[in-house]
């Protein structure tokens, strides 16, 4: 287990898990143990978070959901990125880099 | 369209839900199984990890859960904000509204308590009018003999009962005064087919209902309301009838109007009755009572052969055809088209009203671009965002249809009072049908008003439309809103032009040659029974009596009597036959019967012709034809000298021409004259009407007369005063009601269009303020920017106009049957109307043309 973990910046779980998603069709499992990999567990989403917002997600449409066999064999539900979904991962993504490169720039500046 | 789904989305189905979480945790069961914890450990650690379950499930419903209540509740909160917010606007959508939904609303209360409810009896469905017709003569005999009825009860297999009835007026003196009442004598049978029993008391007994029974009467709740003040202990008193007492043994339910609303008394017929029991002698209205599941065809049909049947065994007063007819159809027939008339034109202005909303909103919704835009960039869906605006819409119809219930409420009265001539009336009340009725209206509005606004204001995404604001916008065209201009204008155009054809057919009433000078006649009645029409010596007498005491009543020129009032609707019309012969070839001699005094021409001022005026005489009997019966039946050549005799009824003949007069409009003043027949005949009789000539204003010798007539006829009332004038517009009250309704309904119209045309120009104007400030910098005159505003408003006019004539054009026709002496396309009207919408339209534009011109450049242009 992590040492230290760091709760999730309010609106940007959207944005990771598009983000993850992105990179192929992928079960909610497989989307938490990215996230955990990814950020060197640094970031743990809760479960009672992520399966909400992915529903959130597929009902907007950005999401798009089927069924299928995980490489064990068991029946698993797969997301993947939808058009529209791409599109607000970009939107999204390009909003965020505007605002970490503001807030970097404030906490270096106002030093 | 995706914005429906986004408002009902797919849910998600619990079992897939649990599948997914289930996966999840088994996955995580087989990760730290691998860590090498036991198996029932790393199940525990995977439980514990995943946490709360059932929160998790609980989370994920609520992103599929409408939430409905909540998010209904949310867009009311925002739309009751919203009408605090610009309470002009939503005020003026309101009342609209009201208007628009509330004369709706009453108007549909009268077609939902005349037309589509049932008649207030049980099974009323089961309820027809039988009648006979002669079909040799031309005259048409509704009323069938007793005897008949009898054959017809015993025969029959399509009836449970037939009953007949007939009504007389008669006096009733218990009281200080004479009271005239109305008693309708009813055969056996009667409670079985109306299938109802007194409120109060009991039903005639058989012995009651036996020749030479006890007495007895059942009183309408009218009469124990009016008479008896609703007296508890009303049972067993007694009224005097002509001389005869006569128990009261119940009183009937309010909703019982048979025959009709002035009836007070019900009397059995005994069933031994000897006297007028002849196959010929025919007196009774006949209501029968279907079998369950019987149609009005199959009794047609049934009654038929009867008849047939019958008309074998008595050629000589039994071949005629029998017509059978549901009561509620024979009761309400005639209001249909003025009420559908009245509706269609009533939702004509509801949908101006709807029209005037939607530019209104779509206006509104222009000046909300940045708060939608604002909620979009927050996350709300279209979907959400077209609820949230329905919501408002839905909020606005709502408040309006309410109001407009009040407004329906208070009309219906007024509807009441000015519809008091049409059947059934009484029943129109607000009751939860009609609160459905204009529930259903807002809901229809809601749709009808916000759907296109709601798409249309949503459409602009975010996109620009935070950033941009209306500054160096140029252009204000919005075709949509001129669009409903046009269509609010050329809807206003039908209507007016409706009103305007019942105007000035109305006009030409008032216009037409009556042949006879109604001015200063008072017509009033005195009560009396078909019993005295035994002893014609008896009544000759009386009449000359009560005629000779009017004549010499200071004040009064002249008096006559006459069955029937002329000009009101009533025809007698009888075939006649020419005892000197006539060709075959020839058409018959159908003619109007008019019985008379001989003083009728001198009273009412219709001038003799040619030859002289019937004679009062004992001797052989004369008559008087008018011009018309001369003219379409003899072609020029002398009628005077011929004798006529009724084929149908004996009494009447052989009498000889003696005059001809000339043409009134007896039969009503909208109708030409037909061949009319005066029969002199100085006998009053039930329903006969005394004339009077005064030389003052008719009613104030009323109470005069009344007073000379107790002296001479202290056991008669006299009932019915009013000037002969009163009668024609008692007969021309449905006529007055539907021009009325309509004219104002198309004034309410028209006033809408007006405010229409003068919201849209005036935000155009609004919104072009800047262009119009820079024009006048660089140099235009003020006359071209009024010149090209108002040029605008009349130009979207005068299309409408063009539709709008059009649609009157086509849709006049519906007006056909009920115009007199007016085409439905009558042009001049139709002009008339253009001219009047053109006009008003041109102030309605003008206002916010001049608005337009008073812009002061340098202000706008700092304003950038």
């Amino acid at each position: 287990m992590p040492t230290e973990k760091s709760d999730l910046l309010q609106g940007t779980l959207d944005m990771l898990i598009l983000k993850i998603v992105a990179l192929g069709p992928v079960h909610g499992y497989g989307i938490s143990l990215r996230i955990r990999q990814i950020s060197k567990e640094v970031l743990q989403v809760q479960q009672g978070s992520l399966y909400p917002a992915l529903h959130r997600l597929e009902k907007r449409g950005w999401l798009e959901a089927e069924w299928g066999e995980s490489d064990k064999g068991r029946q698993a539900k797969f997301y993947k990125l939808s058009a529209k979904g791409r599109k607000q991962l970009e939107s999204e993504e390009s909003n965020w880099n505007r605002l970490a490169g503001a807030v970097a720039h404030i906490m270096q500046t106002a030093e | 369209m995706s914005w429906w789904k986004s408002i009902f989305p797919k849910r998600a189905s619990d079992a897939q839900m649990n599948s997914e979480l289930r996966f999840h945790i088994h996955e995580l069961t087989d990760e730290y199984t691998a860590a090498g914890m036991s198996p029932q450990e790393a199940r525990r650690r995977a439980a514990l990890e995943f946490g709360g379950q059932e929160k998790c499930k609980e989370e994920v419903r609520d992103v599929y859960r409408i939430r409905f209540l909540d998010a209904t509740l949310a867009n009311l909160k925002s739309a009751f904000r919203f009408i605090r917010k610009s309470p002009t606007f939503c005020i003026t959508v309101i009342l609209t509204l009201a208007l628009a939904i509330g004369a709706n609303s009453a108007v549909f209360s009268a077609i939902d308590a005349i037309l589509l409810k049932p008649l207030p009896f049980p099974d009323a469905d089961q309820l027809v009018l039988v009648e006979q017709h002669n079909s040799k003569s031309a005259a048409v005999l509704t009323r069938v003999a007793p005897t008949r009825l009898d054959d017809w009860n015993r025969l029959n297999s399509t009836f449970q009962a037939l009953t007949g009835f007939y009504s007389e007026d008669v006096s009733e003196s218990t009281g200080a005064l004479p009271e005239k009442v109305t008693r309708a004598w009813v055969s056996s049978r009667f409670f079985q087919v109306w299938g109802l029993v007194p409120s109060s008391g009991r039903e005639f007994t058989p012995e009651e209902e036996t020749l030479n029974g006890p007495n007895a009467v059942l009183i309408s709740d009218r009469f124990w309301r009016r008479r008896f003040n609703a007296d508890p202990g009303i049972l067993g008193k007694n009224l005097r009838l002509d001389g005869r007492l006569y128990p009261i043994v119940g009183v009937m339910p309010p909703s019982f109007l048979f025959p009709d609303r002035e009836a007070d008394l019900w009397s059995p017929i005994p069933s031994g009755l000897t006297i007028g029991r002849a196959r010929e002698n025919n007196w009774f209205v006949v209501i029968g009572r279907l079998k369950p599941g019987a149609t009005v065809a199959q009794a047609r049909a049934d009654l038929g052969t009867i008849q047939v049947q019958l008309g074998r065994q008595f050629p000589e007063t039994d071949n005629l055809s029998v017509t059978v007819d549901a009561l509620k159809e024979n009761t309400v027939g005639g209001s249909r088209r003025s009420l559908w008339l009245l509706f269609g034109s009533v939702s004509l202005l509801l949908l101006i009203a709807c029209t005037n909303i939607i530019a209104l909103l779509l206006s509104r919704s222009a000046q909300r671009q940045r708060e939608i835009a604002v909620r979009f960039s927050l996350g709300a869906s279209r979907g959400a965002l077209i609820a949230q605006l329905l919501t408002e819409t839905f909020l606005l119809a709502l408040l309006g249809s309410g109001l407009g219930l009040f407004l329906a409420a208070a009309a219906s009265g007024i509807f009441r009072s000015l519809a008091a001539q049409l059947p059934r009336v009484e029943e129109i009340h607000l009751d939860a049908r009609i609160v459905l009725y204009s529930l259903a209206c807002s809901l229809v509005v809601t749709f009808l008003c916000g759907l296109v606004p709601a798409i249309r204001g949503t459409r602009s995404r975010l996109s620009g439309s935070l950033a941009q604001t209306s500054r160096s916008q140029v252009s204000g065209r919005n075709p949509l809103q001129w669009l409903l201009v046009g269509i609010q204008v050329a809807l206003a155009v039908t209507l007016l032009a409706g009103a305007g054809l019942l105007l000035r057919s109305f006009q030409e009433l008032g216009r037409v040659t009556r042949g006879f000078d109604s001015s200063h006649i008072l017509a009033f009645q005195l009560s009396m029974n078909w019993g005295e029409t035994g002893d014609m010596k008896k009544l000759r007498q009386f009449t000359d009596r009560v005629l000779e005491t009017l004549r010499a009543t200071p004040g009064v020129d002249s008096a006559a009597i006459s069955v029937g009032v002329p000009g009101v609707p009533f025809q007698y019309q009888t075939e006649l036959k020419l005892l000197e012969g006539r060709a075959e070839s020839e058409p018959k001699l159908v003619t109007d019967n008019r019985f008379v005094s001989a003083s009728y021409f001198a009273t009412l001022r219709i001038p003799l012709l040619a030859g002289q005026i019937c004679r009062e005489t004992d001797g052989p009997p004369t008559v008087v034809v008018n011009r018309t019966f001369a003219d379409s039946y003899f072609h020029g050549e002398s009628v005077i000298g011929h004798h006529l005799q009724s084929v149908s009824l004996g009494y009447a003949g052989p009498a000889e021409i003696v005059g001809i007069a000339g043409d009134a409009r007896e039969t009503g003043l909208d109708r030409a004259p037909v061949p009319t027949a005066y029969w002199c005949a100085p006998i009053a009789q039930p329903g006969t009407y005394f004339l009077v000539r005064t030389r003052n204003a008719p009613m104030t010798m009323a109470e005069t007369i009344r007073r000379q007539l107790r002296d001479i006829e202290p056991q008669r009332s006299a009932y019915d005063f009013a000037p002969l004038e009163q009668h024609f517009s008692d007969g021309l009250a449905e006529n007055r009601l539907r021009t009325f309704l309509l004219s104002f309904f198309a004034a309410t119209a028209l006033s809408l269009a007006c405010v229409g045309l003068y919201g849209t120009l005036s935000y155009n104007v609004n919104v072009r303020r800047r262009e119009v400030g820079l024009r006048l910098a660089l140099g235009a005159l003020r006359g071209q920017i009024i010149k090209q505003f108002l040029w605008q408003g009349l130009a979207v006019c005068l299309l409408g106009c063009v539709v709008g004539f059009v649609l009157a054009a086509a849709s006049t026709r519906v007006l056909a049957g009920l115009l007199y002496g007016v085409s439905p396309t009558d042009l001049p009207t139709l002009c008339a109307v253009i001219f009047l919408v053109l006009a008003v339209s041109a102030v309605a534009s003008l206002l916010p043309s001049i608005r337009a011109s008073r812009v002061e450049p340098m202000q706008v242009l700092r304003d950038e």
